[in-house]
């Protein structure tokens, strides 16, 4: 009797020494990398978003408060008109060029056919070099006497391209017309296989039997496309969009590496981040800096939110 | 050949019958291609893109191997074989870069292993957390984790940079280290191992606590070791991600002798001096590549996985 009546106490306490040994190993796991996000991540948004109020010196820290004219000025400035139009057309044009490859690449891949595991990794292969290393080739092949413009002269096209204007020498990235829509070539080039991979994800999600439903009602390959796999796919184009628009909306790599910080030629490359890397290092206006910074953010979170709802009462995200 | 041998299912025509062949029971005598001539013919198209794209996406990195053994005169001209045959691009890029190409590849090396050791670690510690320890918060800390994907690094960029320029960091090897700090933890790494140690069954962990192990030897031996695929493709991830990236030091490092790879090989383009040397530029391409293409051959699958698993690197 007594036995047991000290026992049954002593199992509850146990039980409740057992979660609270469960619940410190957990904070104790946590705890350095839960730091690092709330400094670095959650801290540094705020740290921002004080800076872009103030003019701001990067040694002493702030010299005169100015509300919000950081922002103003910025929304004033051509040169940031233009670094949001760059990137917003850039982002416009990017996203649903690449998303249109990769959804080809991945239906195509996710057939019965033979070295299709080739395929797949032969398209995924441009996405594993450094933007450094991919940029210095595209810059190589698009020169005005690179691989380019000799290929297509031997192909015969150059009267085609001389009716919209461009000659045998044409210096794609140092011309500020077509200079943009050159990253945009080479990033879709890199990023495909990316997206295939996104789409296959969702491709695999799909049940066989609606395609098995699809051949007995006789329906032909384009219009078991575009009836059925298409739609279904709707979690996947979602998804692939949101990523897409998050990374189109912060080109920089591309943009410095082949235009310099000043977004050579013309400010045809110049793009918001290198705006911001520009207000920061070059004219050493940290508070406009943060201040783009913070137009960035926002403008990515109302990407983000607006998909987030696109999302709602649809079936759940598979990729 | 084929013509020569009078079998029928010695001459498929396509790539298709040829699998049809295949499938057949030994004894019998296919005939090819079955009925179903349109398949056929979609399988040909499928492959004409399929081959096609292959090539555009090898192409570029061809050309490139092929005029790093070219001279200057050469590397314009659209030969395939290299006339004449030089290696001196390589030497080049060999010996005379400045800093050494040696001591880019130790730079970018030692940041992208520490940036690896400490996902790897600060990843699966939290990772094991957040999937299966219960404690109060867990749920809007995991939240609060996730929201950090959608934070663009140029939003941290002046914060960072003043909170390392204000405890000294911005001088000497700590450039280094400032990085390796902003880069230790991601919130992909917490999320590909959080969901990876969610799939693995409480029987196990239930029976190493029945034997009387505590939360720490539990999650070490046995979880860990349980969680090696995911483990692996954090790996990969963060390891490709930090020897291509290019963002972070280019903000955070400002000695020369510091420059990872990618910072060099902008660098030596841009202002460099050797703009349109392309031989060396190129021989410097393959160089900063081939460790990934390595990689790549051997873990493809983890790429693959970890890419379709994270969906956050674009």
């Amino acid at each position: 009797m007594t036995a047991a009546s000290a026992r049954r106490p002593s199992k509850v306490a146990s039980k409740r020494v057992g979660e609270r040994q469960e619940a410190l190993a957990g904070y104790a796991l946590i705890a350095v990398p839960m730091l690092l996000f709330l400094v670095l991540n959650i801290g540094s948004i705020v740290y921002a978003a004080f800076i872009s109020l103030w003019k701001w010196n990067i040694r002493t820290g702030p010299v005169t408060f100015l509300g919000l004219n950081n922002y103003a000025n910025a929304l004033k400035d051509p040169i940031f008109q233009a670094a949001v139009t760059n990137t917003v057309y850039y982002t416009a044009i990017w996203v649903p060029l690449t998303m249109a490859l990769g959804l080809f690449l991945a239906v195509i891949v996710n057939q019965k056919i033979r070295g299709r595991t080739f395929f797949r990794g032969a398209f995924y292969f441009p996405a594993i070099a450094s933007s450094a290393a991919i940029s210095t080739i595209w810059i190589f092949i698009m020169n005005p006497f690179g691989l380019f413009n000799q290929i297509r002269g031997i192909l015969g096209l150059n009267p085609l391209f001389s009716l919209i204007g461009f000659g045998a020498n044409q210096d794609w990235l140092g011309d500020y017309h077509t200079a943009m829509n050159g990253i945009i070539i080479l990033n879709a080039w890199t990023t495909s296989g990316t997206f295939m991979i996104f789409y296959l994800a969702s491709l695999q999600a799909i049940p066989h039997e609606v395609y098995e439903a699809a051949a007995i009602d006789g329906a032909g390959a384009w219009d078991t496309f575009r009836r059925i796999t298409f739609p279904l796919l709707r979690p996947g184009h979602f998804f692939v969009a949101t990523v897409g628009v998050i990374g189109g909306l912060q080109l920089f790599d591309q943009a410095v590496q082949i235009g310099n910080v000043d977004g050579a030629p013309a400010n045809s490359l110049m793009t918001l981040v290198l705006y911001l890397y520009n207000a920061a290092f070059k004219r050493l206006q940290y508070g406009s800096a943060a201040a783009a910074g913070v137009v960035l953010f926002l403008i990515i979170f109302a990407a983000t939110l607006i998909q987030r709802r696109l999302f709602e009462g649809r079936e759940p995200a598979t990729a | 050949m084929s013509g020569q041998v009078p079998t029928p299912s010695m001459t498929p025509t396509g790539t298709g019958a040829a699998a049809i062949v295949k499938a057949a029971p030994a004894g019998a005598v296919v005939v090819a291609p079955v009925g179903d001539t349109g398949r056929a013919w979609r399988i040909r198209i499928a492959y004409f893109f399929l081959i096609a794209y292959a090539l555009l996406m090898f192409l570029p990195f061809g050309w490139t191997v092929i005029t790093s053994f070219k001279t200057l005169e050469d590397s314009v001209r659209l030969t395939i074989v290299p006339q004449p045959f030089t290696t001196a691009a390589w030497e080049y890029a060999l010996n005379n870069l400045q800093p050494n190409i040696v001591q880019m590849f130790f730079n970018s090396f030692a940041i992208a292993i520490a940036v690896t050791i400490t996902n790897v670690v600060l990843g699966s510690f939290a990772g094991y957390a957040f999937a299966r320890l219960r404690f109060p918060g867990r749920g809007i800390l995991f939240l609060l984790v996730l929201a950090t994907l959608m934070i663009p690094d140029q939003l941290r960029m002046i914060p960072i940079y003043a909170i390392f320029n204000g405890i000294g960091f911005n001088k000497g090897v700590l450039q280094m280290v400032s990085i390796v700090v902003v880069l230790a933890i991601s919130a992909s790494s917490v999320f590909l191992l959080r969901q990876y140690f969610l799939t693995i069954p409480k029987d196990l962990e239930e029976a190493a606590r029945i034997d009387g192990a505590g939360h720490w030897t539990t999650f070490l031996r046995v979880m860990l070791p349980l969680a090696s695929p995911a483990i692996a493709a954090v790996t990969i991830l963060q390891f490709q991600g930090t020897w291509n990236g290019f963002f972070w030091p280019f903000v955070l490092i400002h000695d020369q002798n510091l420059w990872t790879l990618p910072l060099g090989l902008t660098e030596f383009r841009l202002v460099g001096g050797f703009g349109t040397n392309w031989p060396p530029l190129m021989a410097t391409v393959v160089l900063a590549t081939v460790p990934i293409l390595v990689l790549y051959m051997f873990f493809q699958r983890y790429f693959v996985e970890g890419i379709a698993a994270s969906g956050v690197k674009g």
